[in-house]
């Protein structure tokens, strides 16, 4: 079920009626409902493997929490500090077993889900169809938002295992915590200590609340019709055809409309989800920070899916750089290198976490090299940063606006060249697009052009134009400015002629219906 | 003594985080992960201590005193 559906709309009026209308302790069981309808709905199946994976991050929060308790009351019996010792670590070592178990069936039921589509062409060809038909693996092993959902079971059973939160002992609650449905499909990653309080806690009704919360749906709808989905139009053309021909500067142009479109896409989402918890009166993190602003790449992506790099820094990178072997490494490198030495661990945990992301994010060597493009860069920024600093002094480079500007401008270039990668149908095409923008490039073609790649004089003048209300929107919020409380202090009419105008906007210039079809969101298939 | 130490250290990896006064270091980018991996490195080292991946997030590094206030936990431990 998409968020732009009218089945999700009646999904969301009903229930938004029933939980306000429910006894405060019940709340949460309306919620649990319409998680469970968005779900099924959304799938049309059972979703299998997200049974397991969800079922098994509450036995093994179960054992942990009953382990960590049988550990405190055995150590509390205990007086001598070896002994103590022994037995917390026997106990934490057990702890460590289970979890891995864990890590192993729910990672594995992940990658045999999304590596499905690689293995089941050749399992065809192989004459190994299942009875079923494709139909049961595309909506019964493989079901919507299981990578999400997957991470944030992974989330909790860390956290669980760190006493950073309490095991839930309601399975019912567990499950809406992980499928909480304005979340589940592409985030934001949810942490079980913050989300649970909130699912917790009693709600009343509040007007402005809930006003709030449909404006950011509405504007995220905006972002999503208006601008991603009008710039698809182009992109998609220029992208789906033969690369032979495309002049670089046309190319130059869909990927600038690219990483607009990605962003639009993404953050469209998000406002949208957070639109609709926030009508729950549920708080669910931030996932941007308008990342095009950033002055370095490293500050990209503390902007860019904030959620999903906290995982990975929390999960994935710090448990591999405190683990035994990562820090043998780190005093072996310390020992072998002096000076340079202290980096290997940071490098190597940068380097993973951005391999893994790349899988994260595709199946194909060109999400690879995207990963490994990135953590390369990441390295050598963060290894030579202090030398960075040395280097300004020496030019004597002063940080004023325009200086602030070409680190900006820095940041888009690289964005732009690993954009090219992932928006490319194959590495082959990509390869020809980086040689069409060096050696290809055709200006006056290009311009003379423009408007044969499905994208007329009108849209792209239209493109522009709310591109412009988009910035002017992000530059306020970059100077601190809360633009819905700046909307809601305005006189009642000038209030109501930007909500009707951005309706109008939405309603008349969305790409919907008709004979466009409303593109899928970006991340989905992420 | 403790807290010269992890001042010294800080002020070696990550001098901003002398300055800061704020209580969310890691969020606004004052000290990244890397940062991170380095200063609970040496903290290791100077103070003997084991600083497990459990206590490295955001809230134990929000600023200098709370770095301090871990390491003194971690010793005492």
């Amino acid at each position: 079920m998409q968020f732009l559906s009218a089945n999700f709309v009646i999904l969301w009026v009903i229930s938004f009626a029933l939980y306000y209308l429910a006894p405060v302790k019940r709340q949460w069981m309306i919620l649990a409902v319409a998680s469970g309808l968005f779900y099924v709905a959304g799938t049309g199946g059972l979703p299998v493997g997200l049974l397991l994976t969800g079922a098994g991050a509450y036995a093994c929060g179960l054992y942990l929490k009953r382990s960590l308790e049988a550990q405190k009351a055995a150590l509390s019996d205990l007086a001598d500090k070896e002994r103590k010792k022994a037995v917390k670590v026997g106990f934490e070592r057990r702890r460590k077993r289970v979890q891995i178990l864990y890590f192993v069936l729910s990672l594995g039921i992940l990658l045999g889900t999304k590596y499905m589509v690689v293995i089941l062409p050749f399992l065809q060809k192989a004459g190994l169809t299942t009875p079923l038909g494709d139909t049961f693996f595309a909506r019964v092993v493989m079901p919507l938002g299981i990578s999400f959902y997957t991470l944030t079971a992974i989330g909790y059973v860390v956290d669980v295992g760190r006493e950073q939160c309490r095991a839930q002992e309601n399975p019912v609650r567990l499950f809406l915590f992980l499928a909480y449905f304005p979340a589940i499909t592409q985030g934001p990653f949810n942490r079980y200590a913050k989300l649970q309080g909130e699912l917790e806690r009693a709600h009343v009704f509040d007007y402005e609340r809930m006003l709030f919360g449909v404006q950011r749906f509405v504007w995220g709808a905006f972002k999503k019709l208006v601008i991603a989905d009008r710039i698809n139009l182009f992109v998609g053309n220029v992208f789906g055809s033969v690369s032979e021909g495309v002049p670089g500067s046309i190319y130059a142009l869909a990927v600038v409309l690219y990483m607009l479109q990605l962003y639009a896409d993404f953050s469209g989402y998000m406002d949208m989800a957070l639109g609709i918890s926030e009508t729950f009166d549920i708080c669910l993190p931030e996932n941007f920070k308008r990342p095009y602003f950033s002055k370095s790449v490293a500050e990209f992506w503390r902007r860019w899916h904030i959620t999903l790099g906290t995982w990975f820094k929390d999960y994935v990178m710090f448990s591999f750089i405190m683990s035994g072997t990562g820090r043998k490494i780190g005093k072996n490198a310390k020992k072998r290198w002096p000076g340079m030495g202290k980096h290997v661990t940071g490098i190597m945990g940068t380097m993973l976490v951005w391999l893994l992301t790349g899988m994260w994010h595709g199946r194909t060597v060109s999400y690879l090299l995207w990963g490994v493009y990135y953590g390369v860069i990441m390295c050598v920024s963060l290894v030579l940063e202090a030398q960075y600093g040395v280097w300004r002094e020496k030019l004597h480079i002063r940080e004023g606006k325009v200086y602030g500007f070409l680190t900006m401008a820095r940041t888009w270039v690289i964005v732009f060249l690993a954009d090219v990668l992932i928006r490319s149908e194959s590495l082959a095409q990509a390869v020809g697009i980086y040689r069409a923008l060096l050696l290809d490039f055709r200006l006056k073609e290009g311009i003379l052009n423009v408007t044969s790649y499905g994208l007329s004089k009108y849209g792209f003048l239209l493109l522009a134009a709310v591109c412009l209300l988009w910035l002017a929107v992000s530059v306020w919020e970059e100077r601190g400015k809360d633009v819905r409380r700046m909307l809601a202090a305005c006189p009642l009419a000038l209030r109501w002629c930007c909500y009707y105008g951005v309706a109008l906007i939405l309603l008349i210039s969305g790409i919907y219906g008709g004979s466009y079809d409303t593109a899928a969101f970006l991340y989905q298939s992420f | 003594m403790m807290e010269e130490k992890v001042l010294e250290i800080l002020e070696e990896y990550c001098e901003e985080a002398l300055d800061y006064t704020g209580d969310n270091m890691m969020e606004e980018g004052v000290i990244d992960s890397f940062t991170v991996i380095n200063i609970v490195s040496e903290l290791e080292d100077a103070f003997d201590i084991e600083i497990d991946a459990k206590y490295v997030v955001a809230e134990n590094f929000r600023n200098k005193e709370a770095i301090i206030e871990l390491v003194a936990r971690l010793v005492e431990e």
